[in-house]
This record gives C-alpha cells, structure tokens and sequence, in this order.
C-alpha cells in the first residue's frame, strides 16, 4: 500500500509518501518566525501559501493513482495550522477517490520509531513544544502514564530563551550555553506521583538570571527539568516491567537529555532508544505510516468527522494494529 | 541500627530496602544521570518526609513501621514480623483495609501506592508499609488515586475482587462519609485508565 501523509501541527509542514516498507519521498517547509516565538495566524499563513508546493513536489515522484490512502495530522496542535493540513487532505483525498484518514501526532512519532528499530512495546517519553508525556501500551491504548501539569518542555525553554535573549528556537542555544557550566543553582523540582510541572522553572529561571552568569542559568535549567522527566521515566519502567525506552518529539534532539536517559537505562540493565533527528522532528512520513496502518486495519476518518481536534489525546486512539 | 545479617534485598525505582533480622532499612540510592547537588538535595528531602510522613500516619491511628533512625538518605524502622496481605486477604481483611486507608485519608495522607503488596497483617493488625510516594493531601483526586491503586492490585491477584472490594468499601465507608464522592472520583480515574 502506498499512502500520502500531511503534518502540519506547529511549526513544519511536511508531505510524504510511504509503502509499507519504506518513505519512499518527503518534502518540507519549516516556517520560521522572523522574531519572537510560533505565531499561530502566521505559521498557518506560510501552511497555506506552501501546502500546494510540498505536495506537487511528492507527487511529482510517483503516479497519483498508486496512492491508495491520505493521512494527515488531525491533531493535537495549533488550530489554524490543522485546518490547512485538514483541508489539503479532505481535497486530495475526494478529488483520488481514496479514503481519508485522521491521525494523532503523537502516536504517529511513536510507530515511526517502532517501525525503523526493533522495539515492539517500549516505554516512551514525548517531549517536544506543547506536549511533554510519558505513554505506554497496554489493552489496545497508549496510556498516559505521566504528563506535565502545565506546559510542555519545549514552551518552557523557549519561553526561558526569549526572556534570556536567545533567538527562536531556543533549545538548542540554551543546550551550548549549558555545556559551558558545571555550577547548579537550584530551582523548582516538582514531580506528584508520574506527573511533572515546569513552570516554576521558567519563572525561577528568569528570576536567576538577574544575579548568575546565563551559563549557569541554562546548565541548572536543564538538569532540573530533564532530571524530572528522566525520573518519570525510570517508574514508568519499574512500574510496568518494561525494558525498553523510547524518546521522541523535538526536545528529544537535546543530547544532555539523551546522556541523563542513557545512564538511567544502563544502571537498570534497560535499553534505551534515540532516534535520528528526522524522526525526532514533526515529519510527514511518520503520519504517512501511521495512515497506513490504520487503513490497513480498516480504520479510515469519515469527511465529516475530520475535523481539527487541537487538544487530540493519544489515548483516544483505539490501537487496532497492535495484536494483544 | 540493626546488628543482624541481610537476609534479603529488595530494590525498587528508587531506593533499595535491606530486610535484616530486626530492622529493615530503606537506602535512597545516588542516581548518576542527575548533578550531584541536586541527586544530595532531593535525597535529604525526600527521606526526611517519607519518615515524617509514615511516623505521622503512626501518630493518626495507622499501623506502621516505628522509625528508628534517620541517617542521611537512609531509614531504619522496625521490621514487622507477619504476613503480606497479597498471600492471606479474605473478607474481613479487605474490611480492615478499607478502615486503615479511610483514617490515613482522614490525617490528610495519601499513600500513593497502597497495594497489597504494601500491607502486613500482624497481631490481627494491618500495617502499612513503603510510604515512598505518600504525600501531605487532602483531594479528593490523590483518595481516589490511593483507592483505584488498591483496587488494580486486587484485580491483579485475586479471583474474589468484586466481594474483596465490596467489603474494603464497607470499611472505608463506616468513618469516611464521604465515601461517594471519593467512589465517584475512583471511576473517573478508571476512564482516564492512566495508573497501572
């Protein structure tokens, strides 16, 4: 089965195409904010004016009549950005007379990864802008088994990042900035149970900066944040007997949280799973696939139920592909 | 400190427990992925609540561990002598249980793990152990969460659960009178269907 799959949630656009076994073509178009953070109106305005463009450039690889499915993400992520996405997929897929069929970001950057390694039933930490979570499968669901309680990782160091200066995106400069320091300033640690909170961070941060050095700032930002999630993550194993570890989203690029993940594993004799960049980042063959899945377990969205749904858990998803 | 030998090692997501002859200790283990300040810092925390939390429960009415000493990041308590609740619970334990949890609520305690496994009937008495993941409480949300943790480790184990649970809330229900709202709260953490 060949299927097209359109990502448009945030910040990258990006179509693809995928056979069961392979990406066979992708095209992206990143929209960059020329100050300041994701402006939602302007990130769904460079959607529209580039959907026509990474599509054509898909299509022009390949015969439109082997596409037997279009996929795209339904959510969850900005409002504006889906309805761009929703609407491309819902043209193309009536003017192909193939089904349509709505998939979860989220669910898709986890079996992108199932697909290329070897793991059938991993432990995953999610952590990109606005979503940070900890999942597991069990009975036909992926379960949230820890999430943030306010904001996302992501928003958090971006959010630091601004107030520090840094330019859009400001993860990977508060990521440098940190290797320059060893010196910890402490700050607000708050993990309830399997869930976590990041916004003392950001206001403690801010607040730091006014008499430490920003390296510090950044070095002591990351260790407790990522300290917290890694600790999640590591009940997450105990709790449920798994063995395996999977990260993904964005945020997942960060090779300090990467290490802090690595060690965990290693003490508790698990295995532990960093996909490469590509998959990391918002793509559009990790919705091709998902699509494909779900079409080939009989699943597809009726247009009248493809609407955008911004606040899409994963754990609304039946999970028919995975047997037991 | 206990003079005896280690009979048995018990490790879990955060600290290893040495069950000795009369004492058991609970040792926080140094977790090298995170800064050593902050690895020191949340140890010393978290072991001088934990031994808060569980002798405070011991003060309200619950059957716990007496903490004999505080040392760092490692507590040693009395090891109670009996048996899990995992391998004898029948009816009038689960009504029992149903009590003990309903006072630790009551002093505004959440377990956050109440298992079967966390429970010893000694002397007629049910102890809790492991107050790991306790915290200071009062929602409703963290009854909930303790109630629906203790009714998965029933389904998990136990054939009977549906006249096990019945009788827990028999239990619950005779000090705790809220007991509706907290059952109500317990089925809505079930549709979420996050715990384990």
């Amino acid at each position: 089965m060949i299927v097209l799959g359109l990502e448009g949630t945030a910040w990258n656009l990006s179509a693809s195409l995928v056979s069961d076994d392979e990406v066979l073509c992708e095209s992206n178009s990143a929209y960059i904010p020329t100050s300041g953070g994701i402006h939602p109106r302007e990130a769904a305005q460079h959607f529209a004016n580039n959907v026509i463009g990474v599509i054509s450039e898909v299509l022009s690889s390949t015969n439109p009549r082997s596409i037997e499915g279009i996929a795209f993400s339904q959510g969850p992520g900005l409002g504006p950005c889906l309805r761009i996405v929703g609407t491309a997929a819902r043209a193309l897929a009536l003017q192909l007379g193939v089904p349509l069929v709505g998939v979860n970001h989220c669910i898709a950057h986890i079996e992108v990864e199932r697909w290329k390694t070897d793991l059938l039933d991993p432990i995953v930490l999610y952590v990109s802008g606005a979503n940070s979570q900890v999942l597991s499968y069990r009975q036909k669901k992926y379960r949230i088994l820890g999430e943030t309680l306010d904001i996302g990782i992501g928003n958090c160091l971006d959010k630091f990042a601004r107030s520090a200066g840094l330019q859009h995106p400001g993860g990977p400069k508060v990521e440098r900035l940190a290797q320059e320091s060893e010196t910890y300033i402490s700050m607000p640690y708050v993990v309830k149970g399997m869930d976590f909170s990041f916004s003392g961070i950001a206001t403690a941060a801010q607040e730091a900066l006014k008499s430490a050095p920003l390296e510090d700032v950044c070095y002591s930002f990351q260790e407790t944040a990522f300290s917290m999630l890694v600790e999640v993550c590591e009940r997450a194993l105990s709790q449920t007997d798994k063995s395996d570890l999977l990260l993904a989203g964005g945020v997942g690029a960060n090779k300090r949280l990467q290490e802090m993940l690595a060690v965990m594993c290693s003490e508790r004799g698990a295995r532990f799973f960093a996909p490469k960049t590509e998959y990391l980042q918002d793509n559009g063959a990790m919705i091709a696939y998902t699509g494909l899945l779900m079409l080939s377990n009989g699943i597809h969205t009726p247009i009248t139920d493809s609407g955008a749904n911004p606040n899409f858990r994963p754990d609304e998803v039946e999970v028919l592909w995975i047997k037991g | 400190m206990d003079q005896g030998i280690t009979e048995e090692v018990v490790t879990g997501a955060e600290a290893a427990v040495y069950i000795q002859t009369h004492s058991v200790i609970k040792k926080r283990v140094r977790k090298k992925y995170r800064a050593a300040e902050l690895d020191t810092k949340l140890r010393k925390e978290r072991t001088k609540l934990e031994a808060k939390i569980q002798s405070d429960a011991r003060k309200a009415g619950v059957p716990t561990p007496i903490i004999q000493e505080i040392n760092g990041f490692d507590i040693t308590m009395e090891r109670v002598e009996g048996q899990p609740v995992s391998l004898v619970i029948n009816k009038t334990i689960a009504e029992q249980i149903g009590e003990v949890v309903c006072t630790l609520h009551s002093a505004g305690i959440a377990h956050g793990d109440p298992t079967t496994r966390n429970m010893i009937v000694s002397n007629a008495r049910i102890y809790l152990i492991d107050f790991g993941l306790a915290s200071n409480d009062r929602s409703l949300e963290a009854r909930g969460v303790d109630v629906h943790v203790f009714f998965q480790s029933l389904e998990a184990l136990h054939e009977n659960y549906r006249t096990l649970k019945k009788a827990f809330l028999v239990g619950y229900g005779k000090k705790c009178r809220d007991i509706e709202q907290v059952l109500s709260k317990v089925e809505e953490i079930e549709r979420r269907g996050r715990y384990l």
